[in-house]
C-alpha cells in the first residue's frame, strides 16, 4: 500500500489531499510517511490554532509555507465571564508581524478572545494583497480607527465580523472609509458597536455590494432606517436589526413589512434591541423561511414570543430570554419540529426569586417535542433529577448540554437530593455528548458518572460542585476525549491533579480558579512536565510570598511546543525548571 | 467537618526531603482505568491533619503523598476560603451566573426596576504609556480611597489622593476621568455617587503633566 502510494506523482497526491477539509484528517495523512508529510505541509492552506501560546508563529511558518487562512484563539473560555484578569495576554500583534512577512497571500484571519491593537489592524490592511475575511470574535484592544484602515485598504474584503468584540468606539466615521469603488462585501457584522454611523454611507455601501448576504447592524441604527437598507439588499440571507423601535407611525410599520417581505431569502434574524412589540408583525411574512432567530437582546413577553415562534415551522436555532416561559417553550415544541439548538438566557440573573415562570418543565417539553434537538444552553432556577432523567431519555441526540441553575449548589427541588443521578442520566443516555456544563448541588458521585459515561466529552465546565479530589480524579481518569476542562470554585486540589498529570498532556487546556491547588503542586507539575505550560495567576502578588501549601488563585495549564511565553503580566508566573530551582 | 486547618490536609507523615520521581508515579493516560482507582486513591476522611504547624512542610507532604499512593481527604472549601484571601462568596458570585458581559450589560441596562446588589459598572482604565486598558468594576468600591488603592496596586504606581496637595513630580500620578460630555476632569471633583453616574473611563496621568 505504502509502496503504491509513494509511486503516485506528488501532484496527484496533492490533488487528492485537497479534498480533505478537516484539520484532523490533514493531521492524520501527514503522519503516514515522510513524503506525505512533505506534500501535505506544502499544500495546507487552512490552519486552526486553538491556543495562540501552544505554538509559535515561527514553528507554524516553518512547517506550513503557503497558508491562506488562519484561525487563532487567545484567552481561556472563562474570559467570557470575567474570570481572566484584564491584561492576561493573548496579543495578536507578534502573530500578524510574522504572518505578514511569511504569507503575503493570506486571505482570511479569524481571531477569538485576542487582544488586537489598531497597529495590528493597520498591518493587516497593508500587508495582505488579496485579503478577504476578518473575524474578530470576543476580541478587544482596538478602536474604530483600526477598522477604518481595514475599510480603506482591503479592496477585496468579503467579510468583516466584529462578533461580540469590545471595540473602543471613537466615531462612526470609519464606515465611510470603504472606497466608492468597493463592491465585494458579503458579510458585515457591527452589532457590538455603539456610535452612530453615517446612514447615507451605510446605505450606499449596502446598495453597491450585490453579493451582500449577511448584515448585522448595531443598536444605533433606528428602525425607520431599516426599510431603506432592505430595499437596497433584497438578497439578504441574514439580518441583524438595529434598535427595533421608533416613534409610533403607521408608515414605519407598513414600510418595514413590505421591505422585509421582499427579502425572500432571509433565513436568520437577530438584533431587536429596545423592541416595541407593536412592530413585530412586520417580520411575520418571512417567518416561514426562518431557520435562525436570536432574540437574546429582545425583551418580548411570552404572548408575543408565542405568536412569533408559532409562525416559524422551519426554525433550527432559537436564542431567547426567559421571558418565553414554560408556556412559550410548550408552543415551540408544538410548532418547531426542526429545532436543533435552543439557548434560554436569564433576563434577570442577579436576583434569586424568579421573575418569570420558567422551570425544568419548559426544557422537558422541548425535549419531547423537538426530535432533532442537539444543543441546549438553559438558565433556570429549579431542576429535579426526575426532569433530567426524562430529558435524557427523550433526547439521546444531545451533543451539547449546558445547564445553569442560577443559585449555586441548588439541590433537586423536589427531593432536596443532589442532582448527581440526573446529570448521570444525561451522560449515560447521550452517547455523543461532546460539551457539558453542570450546575446545582453535585457530589463526587456525579463526576463518577461523568468519568464513566462521558467518553466523547471534549469540553467540560464545572462550578461550585463536587466535594473532594475524588471528583476531579473521576473526570481526569475517565473522560478519554477531554480536551478542555474549566473549573471554578470546586474543592479539587493537588492529589487528583498530580495523580493524573500525564492526562494533561493529552488535553488542550485546564483552567482552575478558586479551587484548592497549592503553589507547591503547581511547581511540581511545571518541573516534571516540561511540555506543559503551568501558569499561576494571582493578583495578590507572587505566590512564593505565601506558604506553598496555600492554594493559588487561578491556574491555567496548557500543552505547548513553543515553551513558556514571554509576555506575561506581573500577576502571571510560569512554573518551569527555574521556578523549581528556586524551590530548593 | 469544619476544620480550619489546611488546603492540603494530608494524613501522611513527613519522612524525607528527597523527591520521588514523579514520572514513575504518574499513571499513563491511556492505561489508567477507573477500576484501578481504589488502589491509587481512597477517601480517608478520618485522618485529616489537625496540626496547623504542618503547613510549613507541604513540599514534603506532597511528595510523600505521591509516594504512598495516598489518601484523599475531603477538603472543605468554605473553610479553605476563610483561611486564605481568596475571593469572598459575594465576590465569587460577581462573575456568576456565566453570562457574557455584552449580554450582561444589555440586561443590567434595562432591568432598572430591580435593585441589584451584585450589579456591576465596568469602566476602562488607561495609564499613560501603556497601550492596553484594563477593566474595573466601580461598584465594587465604596469611594475614592478604595478606587485609588485598587488602581495603585493594579498599575504598581503611587496615585495621589484627590485631597492631597498637588505635587508636580514625575514620580507621582493623578487619576482623571472622562465625563459624559467628553471632558477630562480630575477625579474627586464631585461626590462619589455623582461620579458614578457621569464617569465614562479613567486615565492615570503623570502629576507633572497636569
Amino acid at each position: 500500500m505504502l509502496k503504491m502510494a509513494s509511486s503516485f506523482p506528488e501532484e496527484v497526491l496533492e490533488h487528492v489531499f485537497s479534498f480533505l477539509q478537516s484539520d484532523g484528517d490533514r493531521n492524520s495523512i501527514s503522519m503516514v510517511c515522510k513524503s506525505w508529510y512533505e506534500i501535505e505541509r506544502w499544500c495546507r492552506r487552512r490552519i486552526f490554532v486553538g491556543n495562540c501560546y501552544a505554538v509559535s508563529p515561527r514553528i507554524l511558518i516553518r512547517r506550513f509555507p503557503d497558508v491562506r487562512s488562519i484561525t487563532l484563539k487567545g484567552k481561556p473560555h472563562f474570559a467570557d465571564f470575567n474570570l481572566v484578569p484584564e491584561g492576561w495576554g493573548g496579543y495578536v500583534y507578534p502573530w500578524i508581524v510574522a504572518l505578514a512577512s511569511a504569507y503575503p497571500w493570506l486571505e482570511e484571519i479569524r481571531l477569538k478572545r485576542m487582544v488586537v491593537t489598531d497597529e495590528s489592524l493597520e498591518l493587516i490592511a497593508k500587508s495582505f494583497k488579496n485579503f478577504k475575511l476578518l473575524v474578530l470574535s470576543s476580541c478587544e484592544g482596538f478602536s474604530t480607527d483600526g477598522l477604518a484602515s481595514i475599510a480603506a485598504n482591503c479592496r477585496n474584503l468579503q467579510e468583516l465580523d466584529l462578533h461580540e468584540s469590545d471595540v473602543e468606539d471613537l466615531s462612526g466615521r470609519w464606515l465611510s472609509h470603504f472606497p466608492d469603488t468597493y463592491t465585494s462585501l458579503v458579510s458585515l457584522n457591527i452589532a457590538c458597536l455603539g456610535s452612530e454611523v453615517s446612514f447615507s454611507a451605510l446605505e450606499r455601501l449596502v446598495g453597491r455590494c450585490p453579493n451582500l448576504r449577511s448584515l448585522r447592524l448595531h443598536r444605533a441604527v433606528p428602525l425607520d432606517r431599516l426599510s431603506n437598507l432592505l430595499h437596497r439588499a433584497p438578497q439578504l440571507v441574514e439580518l441583524g436589526t438595529g434598535a427595533y423601535s421608533a416613534e409610533l407611525r403607521p408608515d414605519v410599520l407598513s414600510n418595514l413589512s413590505s421591505a422585509l417581505s421582499a427579502c425572500r431569502e432571509l433565513k436568520s434574524l437577530s438584533g431587536f434591541w429596545d423592541v416595541v412589540p407593536t412592530y413585530l408583525p412586520a417580520v411575520y411574512s418571512i417567518c416561514p423561511g426562518l431557520t435562525s432567530l436570536n432574540l437574546s437582546y429582545a425583551i418580548i413577553q411570552s404572548p408575543d414570543l408565542i405568536k412569533l415562534v408559532s409562525q416559524c415551522p422551519n426554525l433550527q436555532r432559537l436564542w431567547v430570554l426567559d421571558y418565553i416561559e414554560d408556556v412559550g417553550l410548550d408552543a415551540l415544541a408544538v410548532s418547531c419540529k426542526d429545532l436543533r439548538e435552543l439557548r434560554v438566557f436569564p433576563s434577570d440573573p442577579f436576583v434569586l426569586e424568579a421573575n418569570v415562570s420558567l422551570t425544568e418543565q419548559g426544557l422537558i417539553s422541548v425535549s419531547e417535542g423537538c426530535p432533532k434537538l442537539q444543543s441546549v444552553l438553559y438558565f433556570c432556577r429549579q431542576m429535579s433529577n426526575e426532569a433530567l432523567i426524562t430529558i435524557a431519555r427523550n433526547q439521546p441526540n444531545f451533543t451539547c448540554f449546558r445547564l445553569c441553575i442560577i443559585e449555586p449548589r441548588t439541590p433537586d427541588y423536589l427531593t432536596l437530593e443532589p442532582l448527581d443521578v440526573g446529570f448521570g442520566a444525561i451522560v449515560e443516555h447521550c452517547k455523543d455528548l461532546t460539551r457539558l456544563s453542570v450546575s446545582g448541588l453535585l457530589t463526587d458521585r456525579a463526576f463518577e458518572y461523568i468519568g464513566t459515561y462521558g467518553k466523547k466529552l471534549e469540553m467540560l465546565s464545572l462550578a461550585f460542585a463536587g466535594d473532594s479530589d475524588l471528583g476531579l480524579h473521576h473526570v481526569l481518569s475517565g473522560c478519554d476525549n477531554l480536551r478542555k476542562l474549566e473549573i471554578r470554585d470546586c474543592p479539587f486540589g493537588d492529589k487528583a491533579l498530580l495523580a493524573n498529570a500525564a492526562k494533561l498532556e493529552t488535553m488542550r487546556s485546564l483552567w482552575m480558579s478558586s479551587c484548592s491547588v497549592s503553589y507547591g503542586a503547581c511547581k511540581l507539575l511545571g518541573q516534571k512536565l516540561p511540555r506543559l505550560n503551568v501558569e499561576v495567576i494571582d493578583e495578590r502578588g507572587h505566590p512564593a510570598s505565601r506558604p506553598e501549601s496555600l492554594p493559588v488563585e487561578k491556574l491555567y495549564i496548557y500543552r505547548s511546543v513553543a515553551g513558556p511565553r514571554f509576555d506575561m503580566p506581573n500577576f502571571v508566573w510560569t512554573m518551569d525548571e527555574n521556578s523549581a530551582l528556586r524551590l530548593t | 467537618m469544619g476544620l480550619r486547618t489546611t488546603a492540603h490536609s494530608s494524613s501522611s507523615s513527613i519522612d524525607s526531603s528527597n523527591h520521588p520521581d514523579l514520572d514513575d508515579l504518574l499513571p499513563k493516560p491511556s492505561g489508567s482505568s477507573s477500576s484501578s482507582l481504589p488502589h491509587k486513591i481512597k477517601i480517608n476522611g478520618g485522618t485529616i491533619c489537625r496540626n496547623s504547624s504542618r503547613s510549613t512542610h507541604t513540599r514534603t507532604d506532597l511528595s510523600t503523598d505521591l509516594r504512598l499512593g495516598l489518601s484523599i481527604s475531603p477538603s472543605h472549601h468554605s473553610d479553605l476560603s476563610s483561611t486564605t484571601s481568596s475571593p469572598s462568596r459575594e465576590e465569587a458570585l460577581l462573575n456568576w451566573p456565566p453570562i457574557k458581559s455584552i449580554l450582561r450589560s444589555t440586561l443590567s441596562g434595562k432591568a432598572d426596576n430591580y435593585h441589584h446588589q451584585n450589579s456591576s459598572l465596568f469602566v476602562k482604565v488607561y495609564m499613560e504609556g501603556i497601550p492596553i486598558g484594563r477593566k474595573l468594576n466601580l461598584f465594587s468600591h465604596d469611594g475614592y480611597n478604595a478606587l485609588i488603592t485598587t488602581l495603585s496596586l493594579m498599575f504598581k504606581t503611587t496615585i495621589l489622593c484627590p485631597h492631597d496637595n498637588h505635587v508636580h513630580s514625575e514620580k507621582y500620578h493623578v487619576l482623571t476621568y472622562e465625563d459624559q460630555e467628553g471632558d477630562w476632569m480630575l477625579v474627586g471633583d464631585v461626590p462619589w455617587e455623582i461620579f458614578l453616574t457621569t464617569v465614562k473611563r479613567l486615565k492615570i496621568t503623570r502629576a507633572d503633566r497636569c
